[in-house]
């Protein structure tokens, strides 16, 4: 066997230190991690690039729409606005009470021998609820009778028309003066009546008629 | 140097690599990796906001062609119900009408005053106010009232007359004192 003499032992002992030196792997480990990092980062920043020029395309497409949308919207909410708006003034047209119509058939209902001196008329409960006081002096053989003639009357041309009407006497009495009516003296009494009712007219509601307080 | 062993030096280079490596893993997820994620992810959440608003837009905007068809009863009420309140203080321009109208039905001698005004509280009625009127006419006969009251429930849709009083005048029986209640709907 031929004996073999490593002169340079020390120099390949040197080299082999050198390659087996933590730093130098570790450079390269980093080196080698760092590049796949870069790769990796390259990557996704290509996906978030396309991912922007998506968002770019669709904002483009939104600012062409926005303008008609807001208008839209802002339409939308003016109508509905509108809309409310009208509902309530509508309502207040429909719920009020017209008194012209009572008027008239208060109008029917007095014959030459009663008077009305007196009319006072409340709307409550914004139009569901009317109160009518009337007030006035009747003349004839038989006064109280014209009253209450006037009452029933009352009653009946309120109740053609009105809900719940309630028609009564507050205060009917005898006068001691009389008063000439067609050449002849009458006697003369004076009333109060008092209604009450509903604008809507209930379909099978009789007016109440209270008899009249005796003399 | 023995072969098997880790010199103290390569102890320390082991650890400075070591060190490098935690700072460039932190570098890149903290200043590269993470900006790119965090834009990514704000984008797709415009993009998702974007793409519904483009989806409900088109609704909204036949929603609102349809409203207007159907509102155009409502609108046009509306501009005549407001066209009844013109511009200024209802003091102002609402008694001298509700003169003229009583004059045109021969009651010359009305007064109306403002009692009082108060804005409704309902958010569709912002622009507008009750306004309580009390009119006097302090002669008439009864049947031209009724005809004059008929006229100013028709003309004055708004208004609603809340009390009526009639009185009979002393001297004169043929001829009635009125003092009338009315709140109207008016515009600010």
């Amino acid at each position: 066997m031929a004996l073999h003499l490593n002169l340079l032992h020390e120099e390949i002992t040197e080299l082999r230190q050198r390659q087996r030196d933590p730093l130098k792997i570790g450079t390269k480990v980093l080196g080698g991690l760092g590049a796949l990092m870069l790769l990796f980062y390259a990557f996704k920043a290509y996906q978030t690039l396309q991912i922007k020029s998506r968002l770019s395309s669709v904002e483009r497409e939104w600012a062409k729409v926005e303008p008609a949308v807001t208008a839209a919207q802002k339409r939308t909410a003016e109508l509905n606005a509108i809309i409310g708006t009208t509902r309530v003034l509508d309502a207040t047209v429909d719920d009020r009470f017209l008194w012209a119509p009572l008027l008239q058939r208060v109008s029917r209902c007095v014959a030459p021998n009663a008077q009305l001196t007196s009319i006072a008329g409340t709307s409550t409960e914004n139009g569901k609820a009317i109160d009518l006081v009337v007030e006035g002096i009747a003349a004839g053989r038989e006064p109280r009778a014209a009253a209450e003639e006037l009452r029933q009357l009352l009653s009946e041309q309120l109740g053609e028309k009105y809900g719940r009407v309630k028609v009564e006497f507050k205060m009917l009495e005898d006068l001691d003066t009389l008063v000439n009516v067609a050449g002849a003296n009458m006697a003369m009494s004076r009333y109060i009546i008092s209604a009450s009712l509903t604008p809507e007219h209930t379909e099978g509601a009789k007016p109440t008629v209270p008899r009249a307080p005796k003399p | 140097m023995t072969s098997g062993k880790i010199s103290k030096d390569q102890i320390q280079k082991i650890v400075l690599s070591g060190i490098g490596f935690i700072a460039l893993v932190y570098v890149y997820f903290t200043f590269f990796l993470g900006p790119l994620n965090k834009g990514r992810a704000t984008a797709e959440t415009a993009i998702a906001d974007l793409q519904t608003k483009l989806a409900s837009s088109k609704t909204d905007m036949e929603k609102s062609r349809n409203l207007a068809d159907r509102a155009a009863a409502a609108t046009n009420r509306f501009a005549a119900l407001k066209a009844m309140s013109p511009e200024g203080a209802p003091i102002a321009w609402f008694p001298p009408r509700i003169k003229i109208l009583f004059a045109n039905q021969k009651i010359d001698k009305a007064s109306i005053r403002l009692e009082s005004s108060e804005p409704f509280t309902a958010s569709e009625m912002a622009e507008w106010s009750a306004y309580n009127w009390i009119i006097d006419l302090p002669q008439t006969d009864f049947a031209t009232l009724g005809q004059a009251i008929a006229e100013l429930e028709n003309a004055e849709p708004l208004l609603a007359v809340n009390k009526i009083n009639i009185k009979a005048v002393g001297d004169d029986p043929q001829f009635q004192q009125v003092t009338l209640t009315a709140t109207s709907t008016l515009r600010k």
